[in-house]
C-alpha cells in the first residue's frame, strides 16, 4: 500500500476481483461515459436547452437523461477522482502539470496548445465512445 | 446505498489506477506508440480475472450479464473516433477523471471536451440510430454464442493468448 508504485498485472487483477465484488454485491459494471451524457444534459438544462425534446436523452425513460442523476456511476467518477488524488497524494505522485513530459518533449511547452488539442481529442472520443457503445 | 457503493468502489478503483500509473498521458500514448504496456498488463490482467471470476458467478445463478447491442457499424465507426480522440487527448474518460486527480490540468480541457462531444452524439443520436447503428446489426451477442461453443474454451483460448503477450512485453521490457 506504502510502495509508490505497484506492478501493474497485480493492480489491474485486484481491479478485476474489485469489480466482480461490484457486479455480485450493487449489479454495477464499471463504466464511466454515460454520466458524461446525463451531465451534457444537466448543464443543458442549466443555461436555458429545452432537453425533453431531444430523442437521446428521452428514450429508455430518459436513462440517458439529466433526471438520471445522481446515480451510481456518477458517485463512481467522484471515487476514481478523490481515490487518484489520495493515492498521489500519499505517494508524493501529485503534480500539477499542464502539460504532459511526453507532449512537452515533442510538441513543446506552452499549455494553450496542449490543451485545445486536448479539448478537441476530449470531443471526438467521447462522440466515438457512445456510437461504439462504450 | 447504491451511491455509496459507487463512490466506494470509485475510491479503490482510483487508488488502483493511479499505484499502477496508468492514469498518466506518458503511459497512455506510450501503449498507442507501442514503447511502454503499462496499460495492457492492467487490463488485460483484468480482464482474464473479471472474465473468469463473473462467468463463474453467472454459471451459479448469482449474477446476470449486461451484454451491449453488437453493431459492425456503430463500432467501427465509433471505435475509429474513440480512437483518433484518445490518442490526440491521452486519456480515457475514466483516466481523464482520475488523471485530473493526480493534478494533470490538461485533463480538465479533455474533460469539458467530452461533455461537448456527449452533448454533439445527443444531437447525432436520431441519424446514428437509423442509418449507422441499423449496419451490421446482430443484437445482445456474446463472442461464444456468435462461435457457439461453451464460454470457458473461450475464456481459455483468450486466457492463453493474453499470457502470450504478457511473456512477449517482459521478453521485450516494453
Amino acid at each position: 500500500m506504502l510502495k509508490r508504485t505497484w506492478n501493474p498485472y497485480l493492480a489491474g487483477a485486484l481491479a478485476g476481483i474489485l469489480m466482480i465484488l461490484s457486479v455480485w454485491i450493487s449489479g454495477k459494471f464499471f463504466g464511466t461515459s454515460t454520466t458524461f451524457v446525463r451531465t451534457a444534459a444537466v448543464i443543458e438544462e442549466s443555461v436555458g436547452i429545452d432537453t425533453s425534446t431531444n430523442v437521446h436523452f428521452t428514450e429508455k425513460k430518459g436513462k440517458y437523461g439529466a433526471g438520471a442523476l445522481p446515480d451510481w456511476q456518477l458517485m463512481f467518477i467522484f471515487g476514481i477522482l478523490l481515490g487518484a488524488f489520495v493515492a498521489a497524494r500519499s505517494s508524493g505522485d501529485f503534480k500539477l502539470q499542464t502539460v504532459p513530459d511526453m507532449w512537452r518533449k515533442r510538441f513543446g511547452t506552452n499549455p494553450v496548445k496542449r490543451g485545445v488539442v486536448a479539448f478537441f481529442g476530449g470531443v471526438i472520443a467521447l462522440f466515438g465512445a457512445r456510437l461504439a457503445g462504450g | 446505498m447504491t451511491l455509496g457503493y459507487g463512490l466506494i468502489s470509485g475510491i479503490i478503483f482510483g487508488i488502483f489506477l493511479q499505484k499502477a500509473q496508468v492514469l498518466r498521458y506518458d503511459k497512455q500514448v506510450g501503449a498507442m506508440r507501442f514503447i511502454d504496456m503499462t496499460i495492457f498488463k492492467f487490463m488485460l490482467s483484468s480482464i482474464i480475472v473479471s472474465a473468469i471470476g463473473l462467468y463463474l458467478l453467472k454459471d451459479f445463478g448469482l449474477i446476470k450479464l449486461s451484454v451491449k447491442g453488437t453493431s459492425i457499424g456503430a463500432q467501427l465507426v465509433g471505435g475509429s473516433l474513440f480512437g483518433i480522440g484518445w490518442g490526440l487527448l491521452g486519456y480515457c474518460p475514466g483516466t481523464a477523471v482520475g488523471a485530473l486527480g493526480e493534478g494533470r490540468l490538461d485533463a480538465f480541457w479533455g474533460i469539458l471536451g467530452m461533455l461537448l462531444g456527449a452533448a454533439l452524439y445527443a444531437e447525432a443520436y436520431p441519424f446514428m440510430k437509423t442509418k449507422i447503428i441499423p449496419l451490421g446489426s446482430y443484437g445482445k451477442l456474446t463472442l461464444p454464442q456468435a462461435l457457439g461453443v461453451n464460454h470457458w474454451l473461450v475464456i481459455v483460448i483468450f486466457a492463453i493468448i493474453v499470457l502470450a503477450m504478457f511473456y512477449l512485453f517482459e521478453k521485450k521490457k516494453v
